[in-house]
């Protein structure tokens, strides 16, 4: 290599990198008065480019869409972590990434599903609602009877034997992890194929609607012809072993789950709308279209008053939840409109942002959506649309009531009004967070109960000190020196001495918060948490530690006073349960409310819709006001499409559209 | 020798042995379990994260744990990774490696022979602008944060002016219906490599025996018939044009990390010559009266290697690793990512099988080192 051109390669680079980091020429700021004569539904783009200020008035003419004017080609989706197996027992046991999910997912058909955006549980295989449930000799029996004609990928049919086989086998293998969440062997003893079409499910004791509705109906359901043999190969591993004899029978049970688990997967028939095809690991997932799919062309209606709909023309027809007329919510037909769902694995969020605006992608799928700065990025890059949608799930501030002053209801309430959720959330975090008041979030609309009491909203920092000390005083703290609100510096001027109500110094106690590193939200809170609480004497230290280590301090050793954490949550509110109640393995901070755990009982056991929303509402008051966690805010799912290439049915739902795997027996391409 | 050889593998057992329990107890000094990651699902019955912790063998204390760890790993059992459960660790080792190893090779050989020939060029022609221009330019690649870079190179040269794909290995598209997997292609891809370097040492041993006028040329000579070697069979493969696929998409990443890297040997190669040109027998070459090229590349060059072929012999070992950022950016799941996501996540198995084969080749590769010193350097000899 000759020096000159050594020397011309360096200046080459060099002026590249500086070209690189040029900006783009911005256009000059037009302050323009537009008036607009008739009101315009549809979006036109418009180029204007103007150097002077103008009035003008636009005309629009909006250009019809021809209907059905999409391509058929494949959906290309980007994901950042590659599959761990594609084994759907392994999936729904101990390797249930969301990832995995994202791809097996769509294989996996159950009797019942969610509907779109509002989440009514409606049937899916079932041809409708289950049977009431009924005493029959020693169980409690409920019948489904399903639709006929829905075939696997390789055209045998669902039939209720398959619905045993799968119930029968994840119970007589003790299946664990989420196995074990569907169908639940404490509940459930076993399912039988009554017929080709009809299922029955018998259950040891009477299930509530999180153990039969929400719990085995929503179940996966396999397919017989092609799982048997394996199912046959690990139950032989339990064959000739006492189950009285513990080492031995878990040693088998251990083996068994091996055999199952790593049993060949490679052309796995499929009951969803795509099944996969090729996997090529650490590049991409291949997943063709399902041709025998049965819920082709099915049209969905969801009406305003809470009536839902569906029917594919010339097979079935369903209507529940109301009178299926009036104002309409959504209205849809599921395609697929594309030949296949290619899972595109990159690095990192950064290069799969690169794809998407290089057009190499449609859609990114990421359970925590965009980071803020990439989705403004997008923004402003002009052709993409960031869609904003509230997640299901909160951190929250919770309490150890094994430790004095915790335990007092009004030291509780104190805090939750020191909290300041909206300087939190639009001043601290910049938007980045929604602030949450409920344990039930908004977007989970059946659930969620709006007169839940939100405790301090709205308030100015001035009312929010005296109320604490209020609440305080009334509970019996004293101080030798009370805070008080300064009006003339407009600030706390800090109580000192702060005694517990039997005179004893309040001791100081610490808030467990992950570190800014891990999510630098939480650490924001945490920090402006202590400096409210200290104003007002109460001598908290935020700890901002290691995820793994609270997780470990708080969830094994039990050695915390508060902390600060989050939670995704199930659509079916029994979590509500799960935290709270005296004798759950996640009441970590031992709240203790008989009356609380007499109406989860109920709740836990009741079957009937209306009345189990009528219950969950009265936990989400019981909660709000003894307020063993004070939530504190949600961040927001944030999206981004470029709606030129892709057309979803609908954008806003809980979760965001990664909720539904991205929608692809639904979306539409346009190029 | 015999003796030395033998004497250098022993410590190298007991090192290693050292290297596996240190990392053992620093991988299982980490806060936590995996089973904890399971605690965070309501849905869970709380026996079921009990439960796993038992197959996975978390239930049992430390010390148990790394006696079985040693025990399996002396009978080539690496154990079966936690986040793959129950996948074997060797089992993702294998499908990882090629991966990593046809890039990181490929880019250390590169980014060597760049670096080499930079710094013979620097330290024979000093003081001039070049000199400074290239030392500016290294440096300043060299301490560059990298993830920036290489964020820059793909939007640059696969953005924005759309000449290469902004990463991946593979173009999904074409490889949809592929009868094959691409961890084939990149075995091939390796025994090619392989094939390609043996025929053209040998094509050079060959070369070299040619008289002087033609002798000059069988460096190139060489090569041509390496590359010749190794393309010949590709002609009418199946695998060749998604073999041209993986090249393409390493075009890329290679660069990258060859505008990182090349700087470290170019100053290594420019201070270990600028030391041989003050030797006696530079001075002689050059009263001889021999063109300063054949001085500069047969007497000073060569001796200056040595330090240079020690940096690429340990760089080569650690090739395995993969480097974790570039293979975040450019979406190249080998190796570093692979690491890296079993340490975050608590796979101990897997991680501590990555560590071992790192381990396992640095040590090898000092004793490589070694050797090819004495081979090398006719004045060094071990006893």
């Amino acid at each position: 290599m000759s020096r000159k051109r050594l020397l011309l390669l360096a200046i080459l680079v060099i002026a590249a990198m500086v070209l690189a980091a040029c900006p783009k020429p911005t256009p000059e700021k037009v302050v323009e008065t537009v008036v607009v004569t008739k009101e315009v539904k549809q979006v036109v783009k418009e180029t204007v480019v103007v150097t002077k200020e103008v009035e003008k008035t636009v005309v629009v003419t909006p250009t019809p869409t021809p209907e059905g004017a999409y391509v058929e080609r494949p959906y290309r989706l980007a994901i950042f972590e590659d599959l761990t197996t594609t084994n759907p027992w392994s999936y729904y046991g101990p390797n249930s990434t969301v990832w995995n999910g994202y791809v097996i997912g769509l294989m996996l058909p159950s009797l019942y599903g969610y509907s779109d955006q509002r989440f009514d549980w409606i049937p899916s295989l079932a041809a409708d609602f289950p049977t009431p449930l009924e005493q029959e000799g020693d169980y409690w029996v409920s019948t489904v009877k399903m639709k006929e004609g829905v075939k696997w990928s390789d055209g045998e049919p669902i039939t209720a034997e398959d619905v045993a086989f799968t119930v029968n086998a994840a119970l007589q293998l003790k299946l664990t992890d989420n196995w074990e969440a569907a169908y639940d062997p404490e509940y459930v003893d076993h399912a039988e194929a009554v017929d080709t079409y009809t299922v029955k499910f018998y259950f040891k004791k009477k299930p509530g609607l999180a153990r039969w509705q929400f719990g085995a109906a929503m179940g996966p359901i396999l397919p017989k012809h092609f799982w048997a043999s394996a199912v046959e190969e690990a139950k032989k591993k339990l064959e000739g072993v006492d189950p009285n004899d513990e080492e031995a029978y878990k040693k088998a049970l251990e083996e068994a789950h091996k055999v199952l688990y790593t049993a060949p997967a490679d052309g796995q028939p499929t009951g969803g709308a795509f099944g996969l095809t090729k996997w090529e690991k650490g590049a991409f997932v291949q997943s063709d279209r399902n041709e025998n799919w049965a819920f082709k062309g099915q049209h969905v209606v969801e009406y305003k008053n809470g009536a839902y709909y569906e029917e594919v023309p010339g097979w079935y027809e369903f209507c529940a939840y109301g009178d299926c007329s009036g104002d309409v919510t959504l209205d849809y037909t599921v395609g697929p409109y594309v030949t296949s769902v290619l899972h595109n694995l990159y690095g990192s969020q950064d290069a799969a942002i690169l794809a998407l605006q290089k057009d190499e992608v449609d859609f990114m799928l990421n359970p925590l959506g965009l980071q803020v700065g990439l989705a403004q990025q997008l923004e402003q890059a002009g052709n993409f649309r960031v869609v904003r949608n509230p997640s299901n799930g909160f951190r929250y501030l919770g309490f150890n009531f094994e430790r004095h002053p915790q335990d007092v209801k009004e030291f509780r309430e104190a805090v939750a009004y020191l909290i300041d959720k909206e300087f939190i959330t639009q001043r601290l975090l910049q938007g980045a967070a929604l602030p949450v008041y409920t344990l039930v979030p908004e977007g989970n609309g059946y659930w969620f109960n709006p007169d839940v009491p939100k405790i301090g909203q709205g308030l100015s920092r001035e009312e929010r000190v005296n109320k604490a000390v209020e609440l305080l005083k009334s509970a019996g703290f004293t101080w030798d020196k009370e805070p008080k609100w300064d009006p003339d510096k407009k600030a706390v001027d800090p109580g000192e001495g702060l005694k517990l109500p039997d005179g004893s110094p309040m001791p100081e106690f610490e808030i467990l918060a992950p570190s800014a590193g891990y999510d630098p939200m939480r650490a924001t809170a945490a920090i402006w948490i202590e400096k409210w609480l200290n104003e007002v004497g109460i001598p908290a230290k935020a700890n901002l530690t290691g995820f793994n280590v609270i997780v470990q301090k708080v969830f094994v050793e039990g050695d915390f006073d508060m902390w600060i954490l989050g939670w995704g949550l199930s659509l079916y509110p029994d979590y509500l349960c799960d935290f709270f109640m005296s004798d759950s393995g996640y009441n970590v901070g031992h709240y203790n409310n008989p009356e609380f755990d007499k109406k989860c009982s109920a709740f836990l056991e009741e079957t009937d819709m209306e009345k189990a929303r009528e219950q969950a509402f009265e936990l989400q008051e019981i909660l709000s006001t003894e307020l063993p966690y004070v939530t504190l805010f949600t961040a927001p799912i944030l999206e981004a499409y470029n709606p030129e290439v892709v057309q979803f049915p609908y954008t806003e739902t809980l979760d965001g559209i990664q909720n539904w795997n991205g929608m692809p027996s639904a979306v539409k391409l346009m190029k | 020798m015999t003796r030395y050889v033998l004497r250098r593998l022993v410590q190298i057992i007991i090192t290693f042995f050292l290297f596996q329990t240190l990392t053992f107890f620093l991988l299982y000094a980490q806060p936590g379990d995996i089973a904890n990651q399971y605690l965070l699902n309501p849905n869970l019955p709380p026996d079921a994260a009990e439960q796993l912790r038992k197959e996975l063998g978390l239930d049992k204390p430390p010390h148990l744990q790394y006696i079985q760890y040693m025990k399996n790993f002396l009978t080539g059992n690496l154990g079966v990774s936690f986040t793959n459960y129950p996948r074997p660790v060797i089992d993702i080792i294998k499908e990882r490696l090629p991966r990593t190893l046809v890039l990181f090779f490929t880019a250390t050989v590169i980014s060597f022979y760049v670096g080499f020939a930079l710094g013979k060029l620097l330290a024979w022609k000093r003081g001039g602008l070049f000199e400074y221009a290239t030392t500016v330019v290294g440096v300043t690649l060299y301490t560059v944060f990298t993830p920036w870079f290489a964020l820059m190179m793909i939007w640059l040269f696969a953005y924005k002016w759309n000449l290469f794909p902004t990463g991946k290995f593979i173009t999904p598209t074409l490889w949809r219906n592929t009868p094959f997997t691409a961890n084939d292609v990149f075995l091939r891809m390796i025994w090619t490599g392989v094939w390609g370097g043996v025929v053209a040492v040998a094509a050079y041993l060959l070369f070299r025996r040619l008289p002087p006028p033609y002798r000059f040329f069988s460096g190139f000579l060489a090569l041509f018939v390496g590359i010749i070697a190794a393309v010949i069979p590709w002609i009418h493969s199946p695998m060749a044009r998604y073999a041209l696929d993986i090249l393409w998409h390493m075009i890329l990443p290679i660069a990258t990390l060859t505008l990182i890297s090349f700087a470290g040997t170019m100053l290594l190669t420019r201070n270990s010559l600028l030391e041989t040109m003050r030797e006696d027998y530079i001075l002689a070459a050059r009263a001889k009266g021999l063109p300063e090229k054949v001085v500069r590349d047969k007497h000073a060059a060569r001796t200056a290697l040595l330090p240079v072929v020690t940096s690429l012999v340990f760089s080569l070992a650690f090739a395995i690793d993969g480097g974790v950022i570039t293979e975040t950016m450019f979406s190249w799941p080998g190796m570093g990512l692979t690491l890296l996501n079993a340490v975050v996540q608590e796979d101990i198995p897997l991680a501590m099988g990555a560590f071992s084969f790192t381990g396992m080749l640095a040590l090898l590769a000092h004793l490589a080192a070694d050797l090819l010193y004495a081979y090398l350097d006719p004045r060094i000899r071990y006893s």
